[in-house]
This record gives structure tokens, C-alpha cells and sequence, in this order.
């Protein structure tokens, strides 16, 4: 027998409480660092926990987010980051979707707080990638399907130039419109004491770096980093002890596409689609476009802010790249994204970007952004990650008004 | 920690080099099993279609992953057009290729699917998306049931 159901999950489900962030805390983003992840983790959650005014003490259950084990060369990363992470005698738990773990780990927090479990979750996202040599891009060769994918050797930044290929395609832009972004990114960066790759750059010196595998140049990617971040997440009686100005999750979203990658269009991020619309339903959000005030889209490429702009429902179809031309994304712009730099700028330590995705979020709408703040007045953002095998969308709406 | 100082060798800093020595034995499976003995004893290409739906996949799988019923093994021509295509120039250690490397996403005639492999007999300047092409075959004593029994795709 058939049965009606309800297509988006998690809908109707019984939430115990709210759930607001009180703090964030980041570490600097560089090719290698001499800390270990362990390290890593503890200055990022100890950096989060003076912001909130709260003690390790006050720590009911951790989610660690950590995406490929090869990068650390260690199986069981999670229970290896334990002790750094402030897991040691309590609930512990890690996630991972690969490149969506910066924005999976935050909602699985959401899940302990809201289901009651717990009134004070801490997440903690940590990558170290500089361990794995010959480089960490080599790891990528054992994510594919071993009988049909891997014998070709194919690698990560391929693919992506075969999906920028296709985006470009479908939608006729061109290099210099999506090279924008790069610019754009690297320049807010400046502003981003974490940053790795901050400059001013120009579009010319995009079209002009290094070919990686065309239509992808060296500076259409994101940099390989070592980092970790950290955010608190609380019940809202806590929040009221601990501060005037909390930021409240408003909505969740996550979904996977098939495995199968080669059998999906890769012109459009449908998985960001189906992800935004499980989170927007939940926020109550039904014009993304009007009602986001500030984004923070996942951008390890430039071409991917655009294409998961267009997922998210901030631009039509092609639309993200007249946007950006147009400065409605800059800073100062009607709809700035990307404002903490980006992974384009400020680094990609994969997991660890949730620090420059939810945790950007949370303090431009919380106005503790700085000079990373943007210009217009903000209620609502939106922060998304992508990852595995280019298949998985995540999604968090937050928001400073309950 | 260190804000200031950039470190380019990882290797003066004091440390321990370390390998995970192992090594694995992937089986091809039920369906991996006849599309490649089809490819290496016939020459042949294999796709599955789903009893219910009628979705056609490649490569071939035993099961639909969206209805959970089962699929029937239709043959196919190995002909396609070009979905997308990716001049590598860096390996996957970053060091450059001598001569690059053309991969695209093919679009295979008679199937819902696509696979990806390599393009050959051709220059990249020339390639378009849409592109019709047909694979090139290792000859029958070379084949080994593997997916690189087919060296690449060329122009029809």
C-alpha cells in the first residue's frame, strides 16, 4: 500500500526547546601548523567559552566535526580528539558528511539542545590537513568507487572542473563573472584575523594563474588548511543568564543526493535545493531572496558560491553571477555574502570552515562581526556547506529574533 | 599558538613520520560482475533497467535506488555525447602532467546514466559539450574486466 508522506522531514516534529548560540571561537587558518588537532580543537573551544562566559565545567554533552580520517593518518579521529575537544566524561559524540560537516556538525548540536537532551551543547569542528603527504589533495583519490572510478585517477579538482564546466554551460557565464567571486572573497578577508589567503587580487589574475585542470585555475580554489572552531549552543534559559543578544537557530535542513555523481546534472546543486527547503519551511521562510539578510553559502571554488546561491534560493537559476557583477553580494551590498572571506580567503580546513560559515553567522548577527560587519541592517542569514561526493547539502537559518 | 610565523616545511618542526600499511580487495559485484565479463569477453556494454520505473542505469546496478525493485540487463550501444569536460594539467600530488589529461562526464546513448573517463584522438580546443562519442576498446587478448579496458572515448 502507498502511503501520503510528507516529502521534507522533520517538520513536524516535537521540539522541547529553543535553541540559541552564545558563543564562537576560531583559530588561525594555515597551510600547516604545528599545533595538533587536539591543540587546534582547544583554543578554538576555549576562545568559544570565554565569549559565552562559560566554564568546561558547564559543558553537558560535545559534537565533534571532522571530516576525512586520512587527513589527521588517524582512524577513530573522533575519539583522538576527545581530550582537546572538552569530551572527557561526558556525552560525546562525532559527525561527518565530508565537506558538509561545518554545517552538519552545528545541527546535530541543534538536535541535543532542541530534543532536550541537553541545555548546553558544545561543537567543536576540527581539520588538520597538512599531516597527509604527498598532499592533502591525495587523500581524494580513495573517496571514489573503487571498480569504476578510481582506476581512472581521477582527483577532486577535476571533477569540480567538470562540474563548473557544466554550470557554465547550462548557463552561459563566463570565466570573468565567476572569477568575481574570488575577488570579492580574498578582498573581505583582509578584514579576517584567521585569514590565510586574504589579498587583493584582481579578475585578470584569476584568468591568468595556474591551470589546475580547465576551466580551473589556481586561484579559483580554496587553499588547503590546518584549523578548528568552535560554537555554543543553548537552552534559552541559559542564553537569558548569559547575554541580552543571543542568535537563535531558526531552522535546520540536510539532504543527500546519489552516490552515483556521474548520473546526476551537475548544473544544478539540487541536494542545497532540498536541504534549504527543509530549513526555510522550519524558519518559516517562503521568499529566501526578500527575507535572508546575510549569507554565508559554501564556497571552496568560486563558481560553488554562485551555484549554491542558486541552490539556496537567494538567485534564480544564472542569476548568482549578474548579483554578484551588480555588488548586491559585496559587503555593503543588498545582499552581501560570503562577508567573514570565505573559504576562498580565509582558508579551507575542511570541518573546521564551520568557524567561517555558522560561526560568521552568528556573530554578524549578533553584530560582534567588527569590521567584517556588514553595512545593511540584519535579521535573518542563511549558512550551507556541500561535500562527500559532491552530493550532500547543509543548511542552517539563524536568526536574531526569536 | 603562532599567529605570525609561516611554516613551509612541515618537516623542521619536530615530528614522527608515520603509514597506515594496508591494502584492500574490492569485489566488482553481482552486477559489476556481468557488465565487465560482457565488456572483456564481448566487447559488449551493459546497462540495467528498473522493472518499475523503467529508469535506465549505467553502469549497470542489481536494484533501483529510488522504487527498491529490481532492474533487468539491457545491452547498449557504449556510444554517448560529451556532458562536461576537464583539462587536467596538475596530478594528484599537484606536480604538472606533461601532456594533459581530458576527462568529461559521458552521456550514455539508451541510459539515464553517465560515466566518466577519458577523452582521446583529439584536441582539447576541439571538444564541445554535446559532442557525440564512441569508446576505444583494449584489444580482446589485452582486456582485463576492468573499467580501463577502454582506453578512451573518440569522436564518431
Amino acid at each position: 500500500m502507498l502511503m501520503e508522506i510528507e516529502r521534507i522531514k522533520g517538520l513536524n516534529f516535537h521540539k522541547k526547546q529553543d535553541v540559541a548560540i552564545v558563543g564562537a571561537g576560531i583559530t588561525t587558518f594555515k597551510r600547516r601548523l604545528n599545533e595538533t588537532g587536539k591543540e587546534l580543537s582547544y583554543y578554538a573551544v576555549k576562545q568559544a567559552l570565554e565569549e559565552a562566559g562559560l566554564g568546561i565545567e558547564d559543558i553537558e554533552m560535545v559534537v565533534m566535526g571532522s571530516a576525512p580520517d586520512a587527513f589527521d593518518g588517524l582512524h577513530m579521529k573522533g575519539e583522538y580528539l576527545l581530550d582537546g575537544s572538552g569530551g572527557s566524561d561526558r556525552p560525546y559524540m562525532r559527525v561527518f558528511v565530508g565537506g558538509g560537516t561545518g554545517v552538519f556538525a552545528p545541527i546535530a548540536g541543534y538536535w541535543h539542545v532542541a530534543s532536550g537532551l541537553a541545555d548546553v551543547c558544545l561543537v567543536v569542528c576540527e581539520e588538520k590537513m597538512s599531516s597527509c603527504h604527498p598532499h592533502p589533495q591525495s587523500a581524494f583519490k580513495y573517496i571514489w568507487d573503487p571498480i569504476l572510478d578510481r582506476p581512472l585517477q581521477p582527483n577532486l579538482i577535476w571533477i569540480f572542473a567538470l562540474e563548473m564546466r557544466r554550470y557554465m554551460h547550462v548557463n552561459n557565464i563566463k570565466h570573468e563573472d565567476i572569477a568575481l567571486v574570488s575577488v570579492k572573497n580574498k578582498a573581505n578577508a583582509l578584514d579576517h584575523p584567521a585569514a590565510q589567503l586574504a589579498e587583493r587580487i584582481t579578475v585578470e589574475d584569476v584568468l591568468n594563474s595556474e591551470p589546475m585542470a580547465l576551466p580551473v585555475r589556481r586561484l579559483d580554489v580554496s587553499p588547503p588548511s590546518d584549523g578548528a572552531s568552535a560554537l555554543i549552543m543553548v537552552a534559552p534559559h541559559i542564553a537569558r543568564q548569559l547575554t541580552d543578544d543571543p542568535v537563535w537557530v531558526a531552522g535546520v535542513g540536510w539532504a543527500l543526493d546519489t552516490t552515483w555523481w556521474t548520473n546526476r546534472d551537475l548544473y544544478f546543486p539540487r541536494y542545497v535545493a532540498e536541504a534549504a527547503r527543509m530549513a526555510y519551511k522550519m524558519a518559516h521562510i517562503t521568499e529566501p531572496r526578500k527575507e535572508i539578510d546575510v549569507a554565508e553559502p559554501y564556497d571552496p571554488f568560486d563558481y560553488k558560491e554562485l551555484h549554491h546561491m542558486e541552490g539556496l534560493g537567494l538567485a534564480r537559476k544564472g542569476e548568482a553571477p549578474i548579483l554578484t557583477r551588480e555588488g548586491v553580494t559585496a559587503r555593503d551590498g543588498d545582499l552581501p555574502t560570503c562577508p567573514s572571506g570565505g573559504l576562498l580567503g580565509v582558508g579551507n580546513p575542511i570541518a573546521a570552515t564551520m568557524g567561517v560559515k555558522v560561526a560568521e553567522l552568528y556573530w554578524q548577527l549578533a553584530y560582534r562581526a567588527g569590521k567584517r560587519q556588514v553595512a545593511k541592517e540584519v535579521t535573518r542569514g542563511v549558512a550551507q556547506a556541500w561535500g562527500d561526493l559532491m552530493q550532500v547539502g547543509t543548511v542552517v537559518v539563524l536568526s536574531n529574533k526569536r | 599558538m603562532v599567529f605570525n610565523e609561516k611554516i613551509v616545511d612541515a618537516g623542521e618542526l619536530k615530528h614522527i613520520e608515520g603509514k597506515i600499511e594496508l591494502y584492500w580487495i574490492y569485489t566488482s559485484g553481482e552486477a559489476g560482475d556481468r557488465f565487465f565479463k560482457a565488456l572483456k569477453d564481448e566487447g559488449k556494454f551493459l546497462a540495467a533497467k528498473c522493472t518499475c520505473c523503467g529508469k535506465t542505469y549505467f553502469p549497470p546496478r542489481i536494484y533501483c535506488e529510488y522504487d527498491f525493485s529490481e532492474t533487468e540487463f539491457v545491452e547498449i550501444s557504449g556510444e554517448g555525447c560529451v556532458r562536461a569536460f576537464a583539462v587536467a594539467t596538475l596530478d594528484n600530488n599537484e606536480e604538472s602532467l606533461k601532456n594533459p589529461e581530458i576527462y568529461a562526464i559521458i552521456d550514455m546513448d539508451g541510459t539515464d546514466g553517465c560515466i566518466i573517463h577519458l577523452l582521446g584522438e583529439m584536441d582539447a580546443e576541439d571538444i564541445r559539450v554535446g559532442m557525440k562519442v564512441k569508446p576505444v576498446l583494449k584489444s580482446k587478448e589485452e582486456r582485463e574486466g576492468r573499467i580501463t579496458d577502454i582506453l578512451y572515448f573518440k569522436p564518431v
